[in-house]
């Protein structure tokens, strides 16, 4: 179980806006579905559910369990500007390995808010007693991926035109690890 | 001591004035850059590296010598700091510095002694920046600080 005391927190950023970090709770449906409705189609295509359904939204509420998502989200007030999210598995081959998603509404990008997100997320899966987080991005989302490198995670995998976008175009898959439990392995490609 | 010269608690510049008012910067430039910031020495330290001549495409090796000397002592310090912290990422960071610093000794001419020891104050910018997000700061942005130093070339700066 990781500590969930340090929240809420204030995180201010370069531009000098200040944001609470919190976990999710079940409350927070409305204004978590008013955030991925604003997130543009380019990235939406990405996802796994659809979000832009509230029901989907609602799902996730009903079954928060800390200990398989952790999602943490970043308000300005009340709006939802930030999602990020720590996924693992209780048991089985990959219960040491957490899988982080990071979502920034569109007028939050590029103020280091991403960063600020993904090193919540490698402190969280520090003290969860994690061996390695895994991140999984599209090539093209470049911002996505400097985040990620800059807080030392490192391209394991990629996989050409692996997945599909809503309209059936490809795109190449990277996996990105972040090693917790031997830094010495090389898991470059 | 008021009225005569000191050095800054921060960035060891040489301030003339009175320290109780803050003095100032031998440059005329009023106070320390770094004054009231959080871990403002550990900034400090870092930037006089990050900005140092030893980036220089042409710097002679014994300011490479003292650079590499140079981000021991500030990898000591952030060690130091990280003492009193349970953050185990931010130590993770510091570790990587130290492995890659210890890479780079120059003493062995090793041809990537310069990309390894920019590598180890990479790590240790990480480190500082685990700091300043405990405490819900922005990172450390040292180009906000570049007015204060003989800005040369930075190298891989576009990689990092």
């Amino acid at each position: 179980m990781i500590d969930l005391e340090r929240y809420p927190r204030e995180i201010t950023l370069r531009n000098g806006a200040t944001l609470v970090f919190r976990p999710m709770r079940r409350g927070d449906v409305d204004r978590l579905w008013v955030f991925f409705r604003q997130v543009p189609p380019e990235n939406k295509m990405f996802f796994r559910q659809d979000v832009g359904r509230r029901e989907v939204v609602q799902q996730w509420a009903d079954t928060l369990d800390y200990d398989v998502v952790l999602p943490i989200l970043a308000l300005e007030g009340d709006r939802v500007v930030g999602d990020a999210t720590l996924h693992r598995q209780r048991t089985g081959w990959k219960q040491r390995v957490g899988v982080v998603r990071v979502q920034i509404a569109p007028d939050y990008r590029h103020l280091g808010l991403g960063t600020a997100m993904v090193r919540e997320l490698r402190h969280l899966g520090e003290k969860a007693a994690l061996h390695y987080l895994m991140a999984e991005v599209i090539e093209e989302q470049a911002a996505a991926v400097r985040a990620f490198e800059k807080m030392g995670f490192v391209r394991a995998a990629k996989y050409e035109n692996f997945v599909n976008d809503q309209k059936g175009g490809l795109h190449n898959l990277l996996v990105l690890l972040y090693p917790m439990s031997s830094p010495s392995n090389d898991l470059r490609v | 001591m008021a009225g005569s010269d000191y050095h800054c608690p921060h960035c060891g510049a040489e301030l003339r004035g009175d320290p109780r008012k803050g003095g100032s910067c031998s440059r005329g430039t009023p106070g320390c850059p770094y004054d009231r910031l959080a871990y403002a020495a550990l900034r400090a330290g870092h930037d006089a590296i990050y900005f140092g001549s030893w980036r220089r495409i042409d710097a002679p090796p014994l300011e490479i010598r003292r650079a590499y000397h140079g981000i021991g002592r500030h990898l000591d310090a952030i060690g130091r700091e990280l003492a009193g912290h349970d953050l185990p990422a931010a130590a993770r960071d510091l570790g990587q510095a130290i492995e890659a610093l210890r890479a780079a000794d120059p003493r062995e001419e090793s041809p990537d002694a310069l990309r390894l020891m920019d590598n180890a104050l990479s790590y240790a910018h990480r480190a500082i920046d685990d700091l300043l997000h405990e405490k819900g700061l922005p990172p450390h942005a040292p180009m906000d600080f570049a007015e204060w130093y003989d800005v040369v070339e930075v190298p891989f700066r576009d990689e990092w």
